[in-house]
């Protein structure tokens, strides 16, 4: 047994058992004297609000509006759409709020409406539909009724074991005769829910500090091995996951509830959730390229979060400044990721057991058909998302290249099959199988090709082309405003999961006409024209253009003049360009355009500099014709701007790793994909990389 | 998918399970499950209902509900979450004294239910097992049969760790399909009522397709071996429950082989007597495989069963033949599983006495309710056997229901079904029913009724008029009565009644 405990203890240091930090805890608080009691009332309400705020089913509708504060900060609004009735008569009596029962105070509930990370600590201030607000449970109180469910669940977990009524059992002892033990484990989670422990991070005990320790007393030995009979690792999806899962989720996240009065069962709430900080990738050669090359740059922002699974309708919302636009958006979800896992997995099984199955031909049949109609439906799915993905295309202000894609070939049932076998899930094909198991040309599958190591390769086929994500798109009429309307599908595939869905969003914010890269190109224009008169004013004709030969005179006797064109025009023309600060997203945008901007003044500076001290002809005319030149070199920057912009516009998917590998492989996006150049992470875990 | 600092995986499904269930069981402040027992006779009379609920008393509503009736003999169950918590061991039952009611036995206990018991996520797999092509009325001989079978069937379960949630015996033959036949189903043969066949469900983790894929194959394996039929519910989406697909027909020589083979010496009569067992204890796997073991290791066979969990206890009702030549049995009794073995075997007569196996420890701590024995019935003939000319032929028909929790309760929704029957019906059981709370405080649930139509026809295309016509006025004059039954909004009401199990299915849009 010692050895067993030292086993355990190795893989509680190495950090990375499911239940590590209670264990840790386990091993450095203080053995309590005496049993921590919690009111059942609390541990009631505890394990009401966690089984609420995991499914969230009382929340049929969730809307985000996202705004872009600058480069770097975006700030969200949440509302959700609150129907009481769908909470279930049993959870209701355990949710109401205690004392209310005076005359005139109607019965409210507390209700979780959201959960968020523990390192968000700005206050969260609901309101209702009125303006209202609406009273919170605070953090501390949320804590405790937390921590009580769980050693409530822990009691229920010990009395319903097998062993709890087997003397000497470290159950029984755990239960009847050694309760210090118990009452250990019970400090350690109360511990760990009212401190927390934030996702990424390793939990710092003052153990860690000090030498020479002996870790063995017989009360933690006693707690260490109780747990690891309460929550065997073999066969640890049954308890001991789901139970470390409830646990992690309890010590990372908050959940926000409100008290709802029952007399108005539909509520709409709304709050301001903490701003969020954008995740920045340093990439530095590319943010060079972007800003030093006339490549007319992208803003592009990534946005994820989590939705909870019963949501029926969720609308996400972006603003930005009228001066920008927002040239793609594109939602995607990945709601039938955990369907098609399961099929990849069935697919992978049936591989390696073809020929223990096929002795059983009816039962491989069996298996053959369940898969096929699985696929046909991931088809039938997805086309529904490309076509509408095409329709956004062809509404888009400035239309897209090929317009739709109309099937590059019609397939057989049996070149269908030849491109599965072959591991070829595009959609295109997947399509095709639909069409053909709908039209039941796909019988007796146990006996085709199909049937075999084939199956491997439609399950790594069906990963690699993420066929379980959605796309949802852009319908806001507006340039500077986006909303992406996201449905559950009628039918949820994978009926029985509470696993929250995640949601991407991909937005390519840009400068679109009438855009300052317009203007510049005009002003730069102007000068070059500015230069070439004067040069031809002096010179007398426009020889000096081609011509190697100088023409007397080209210094003029009253310079100041010249001077004064050449310093003016273009201070007064940069002054109508409204140029905006560096920090913003369109300071972002109008990087090189800027400099673009200033460099055409530099060189009528220069120019004028020139005028005003030279005083040999040739030397003049040389200057003018050089200076005439870099402004042209600037125009031609200008235009390869208006070309780049030309390009970004006409790409039908944009090349990010948020956009799912099935729409990017159907337009015949090929190149890779770019880092997005804000990542915004609203996940409550906050999933750091 | 998980990031990879997580060390835990993101699946947070069975969690959330986990934290529903404790949630349940902690809303009443206490962690135990309140269940009545009725054993009954129907021979005669109609199904004996349990007592109407204290509807003034929120609490008094049971959230789960289960029948089952064969041979004449009846069991029903009812559970809830109560407040009780003061008591010793896993599981309590007593005796409670019915007033009046001839052949009702009726107990009450309270149980611990298993939070750990997580199957909301398991896949189902349904598989049907055909054990003859005659109508019902087995042997001493086939009961062990049947028995070895469960046992076989749900030590494969047990094996990899798959909670058995539900098994039935005997159900309706699904009878032979041809691809000449229409595919909706309406000119489908009719079915018998019951038939000695068997249903049973197990769930597996999605995660696990590959423990899912050997259960399979093992099952065919055995099969092939005892020579029944084995059919699988179908797999493929959109298709409903009652839809079946064939993996080995019936093989009557092989099963015949089989049956004489193992139990050469038990008789070949029907069993004119039979008690009914009910082992109730926390749901685990293995443990029907381990009760039916024990029986059929001191030589009883099981008539019929019914095995199912309701709010994470399991309920494993057995109905069991008493041997012909055993002349005094004893009365209503309940106690221990141990205890309960010498009893049970004395219904079987006298054999040799079994020493008690270690891995029957497994319910060891679980309670037993046994019936005195009484008189079996068996439905006259079937369609299948040929004694179609005259007309008199039981029918099943199924019902299925959705109702607001607190408004009308199981028992009284079935007694309406069959007032509603009545015209068109000389006589009308049920034969299985079971309803559950479910999401959203709703009570589903799923019947079987057995008729006798009225009228006798021996024309197939005419009795499937008439079902059909009974059905759909039956069902009209339901919704009809159960608003003003349980003031309840007549919206939220859904029901339908069908002779084919399959229509059943409302659209599955997500609501």
């Amino acid at each position: 047994m010692t050895a067993h405990i030292r086993q355990s203890a190795v893989a509680e240091r190495s950090g990375d058992g499911p239940l590590d930090h209670l264990r840790t805890m386990v091993q450095a608080l203080p053995v309590p004297t005496a049993p921590l009691t919690f009111p059942s009332r609390e541990a009631a309400l505890g394990l009401a609000l966690m089984d609420q705020s995991f499914r969230l089913d009382h929340l049929p509708r969730l809307s985000e509006h996202l705004t872009l504060v600058d480069r770097g900060h975006m700030s969200r609004t949440l509302s959700v759409d609150v129907d009481l009735d769908l909470i279930s008569g049993r959870l209701r009596d355990t949710l109401l709020v205690p004392g209310e029962a005076a005359p005139g105070g109607r019965a409210s509930l507390w209700v979780p409406v959201s959960r968020y990370s523990r390192r968000d600590l700005a206050p969260v201030v609901i309101r209702d539909s009125n303006g209202e607000v609406v009273p919170r449970l605070s953090h501390r109180d949320a804590n405790r009724v937390t921590a009580a469910a769980f050693v409530k669940l822990l009691f229920m977990l010990i009395n319903a074991h097998d062993d709890v009524s087997a003397p000497a059992s470290p159950i029984h002892r755990l239960r009847h005769t050694h309760q210090r033990s118990r009452w250990l484990i019970e400090a350690a989670i109360t511990e760990l829910i009212m401190t927390g422990a934030p996702a990424g991070q390793r939990l710092r005990t003052p153990l860690d500090y000090a030498a020479r320790i002996d870790g063995a007393h017989p009360v933690r030995e006693l707690a260490q091995t109780a747990l690891d009979e309460l929550f065997p690792v073999a066969g640890g999806d049954q308890l001991l996951i789901p139970f470390a899962r409830l646990l992690q989720l309890a010590i990372r996240q908050y959940i926000l509830v409100a008290q709802l009065g029952l007399d108005r069962p539909r509520r709409f709430l709304t709050w301001e959730a903490p701003l969020l900080p954008a995740q920045h990738r340093p990439a530095p050669l590319r943010t060079l390229t972007q800003n030093m090359l006339p490549v007319n740059r992208e803003f592009v922002v990534e946005y994820e979060t989590e939705i909870p699974r019963s949501v029926k309708a969720y609308h996400l919302t972006l603003e930005v400044r009228q001066e920008i636009s927002v040239r793609r958006f594109l939602m995607s979800s990945d709601i039938d990721d955990e369907f098609v896992e399961a099929l990849a997995q069935d697919l992978e099984s049936v591989a390696r057991r073809v020929d223990r199955l096929g002795s059983h031909h009816k039962l491989l049949e069996l298996e053959m058909q369940g898969i096929a109609s699985r696929l046909a439906e991931l088809g039938r799915r997805r086309l529904v998302d490309l076509a509408s993905y095409e329709a956004y295309l062809a509404r888009l202000p400035i239309p897209v290249g090929a317009g739709s894609t109309s099937p590059a070939r019609r397939l057989t049932a049996d070149e269908v099959l030849a491109a599965l076998s072959a591991g070829d899930c595009s959609l295109g094909v997947l399509a095709a199988f639909c069409a053909h198991y709908a039209a039941d040309g796909l019988q007796h599958l146990a006996r085709s090709a199909l049937a075999g190591p084939a199956l491997l390769n439609i399950a790594a086929g069906l990963r690699a082309v993420q066929v379980g994500r959605d796309v949802t798109t852009d319908n806001d009429p507006r340039e500077h405003g986006a909303h992406a309307h996201w449905r559950r599908p009628s039918v949820e595939l994978s009926p029985q999961s509470t696993e929250p869905v995640r949601v991407f969003a991909f937005m390519a914010l840009a400068d679109e006409a009438p855009a300052l890269i317009e203007s510049i190109t005009r002003m730069v224009a102007g000068l070059a024209l500015v230069v070439l008169g004067i040069g031809t004013l002096l010179s007398g004709g426009i020889a000096w253009l081609y011509s190697s030969r100088v023409s007397e005179n080209f210094a003029p006797d009253q310079a100041d003049a010249v001077v004064a064109v050449l310093l003016l025009v273009p201070g007064l023309l940069l002054a109508r360009l409204d140029l905006p600060s560096t920090k913003s997203v369109l300071g972002q945008l109008h990087k090189f355009q800027r400099m673009l901007a200033a460099a055409s003044v530099v060189v009528t500076t220069a120019l004028a500099i020139v005028v005003g001290t030279v005083h040999s002809d040739r030397e003049m005319t040389r200057l003018f014709q050089l200076a005439l030149a870099a402004l042209i070199v600037i125009l031609v920057c200008c235009l390869c701007e208006f070309a780049a912009r030309r390009t970004h516009r006409s790409s039908a998917v944009p090349r990010s790793t948020k956009v799912p590998r099935w729409l990017r492989d159907v337009r015949g996006t090929t190149r890779r994909t770019v880092e997005p150049d804000d990542l915004f992470d609203a996940r409550g875990e906050g999933g750091m990389r | 998918m998980t990031s990879p600092g997580d060390a835990t995986p993101a699946n947070s499904t069975k969690s959330s399970e986990l934290a529903r269930i404790a949630a349940e069981a902690a809303g009443t402040h206490y962690s135990s499950v309140e269940f009545t027992l009725t054993h009954g006779s129907s021979n005669g009379h109609s199904m004996p209902l349990p007592s109407d609920p204290d509807k003034e008393d929120p609490t008094g509503w049971p959230t789960d509900f289960c029948h089952f009736s064969a041979a004449g003999l009846s069991v029903s169950t009812s559970t809830w979450p109560s407040a009780m918590s003061a008591f010793s061991g896993r599981v309590q039952i007593d005796r409670v004294d019915d007033a009046g009611q001839q052949d009702t036995y009726s107990y009450s206990g309270h149980a611990v239910p298993n939070p750990g018991f997580l199957n909301q996520s398991t896949r189902k797999v349904e598989v049907f097992i055909t054990l003859g092509t005659t109508h019902w009325s087995p042997t001493y001989r086939e009961t062990l049969m049947q028995a070895l079978v469960i046992e076989k069937l749900t030590g494969l379960a047990a094996e990899r760790d798959a909670p058995v949630l539900h098994l039935h015996t005997p159900v309706a033959p699904v009878p032979q399909t041809y691809k000449a036949e229409r595919g909706d189903g309406s000119n489908e043969r009719l079915r018998d009522a019951v038939g000695p066949c068997l249903r049973f469900s197990v769930g597996v983790d999605p995660s696990r397709s590959g423990t899912r894929l050997d259960f399979e194959t093992e099952l065919a394996a055995l099969a092939e071996e005892y020579g029944f039929g084995l059919k699988l519910s179908d797999q493929r989406l959109n298709r409903v429950r009652g839809e079946w697909f064939t993996i080995r027909g019936f093989d009557r020589e092989r099963y015949r082989q089989a049956r004489a083979r193992l139990f050469p010496d038990a008789p070949v009569l029907t069993p004119k007597r039979a008690v009914v067992a009910s082992v109730v204890g926390p749901s685990r796997t293995g443990t029907t495989a381990t009760a039916v073991a024990a029986l059929r290791a001191r030589g009883i066979g099981v008539l019929a069963a019914s095995i199912s969990s309701m709010r994470k206890t399991t309920f494993i009702n057995l109905v069991l033949p008493v041997a012909a030549d055993v002349g005094e049995t004893p009365p209503q009794w309940s106690g221990g599983w141990l205890d309960a073995l010498p009893r049970l075997s004395s219904c079987a007569g006298p054999l040799p006495s079994v020493a008690d196996r270690p891995d029957e420890s497994l319910i060891a701590d679980w309670k037993v309710a046994v019936s005195p024995a009484m008189r079996c019935s068996y439905p006259p003939s079937g369609r299948q056997t040929g004694a179609t000319f005259t007309g008199r032929v039981p029918y099943p028909l199924w019902l299925w229901w959705q109702v607001p929790h607190r408004t009308v309760d199981t028992p009284a929704l079935l007694a309406e079904a069959q007032a509603a029957l009545a015209p068109h019906t000389r006589r009308c059981e049920v034969a299985y029913a079971q309803s559950r709370l479910c999401r959203g405080d709703v009570v589903r649930g799923r019947a079987k009724l057995i008729v006798m139509l009225s009228q006798e026809h021996r024309d197939h295309a005419a009795v499937q008029r008439v079902l059909t016509d009974a059905t759909e006025a039956a069902q009209a004059r339901i919704r009809d009565r159960l608003p003003a039954l349980g003031r309840v909004d007549p919206s939220r009401v859904r029901l339908r009644l069908s002779p084919r199990e399959r229509w059943l299915t409302y659209a599955d849009i997500s609501a």
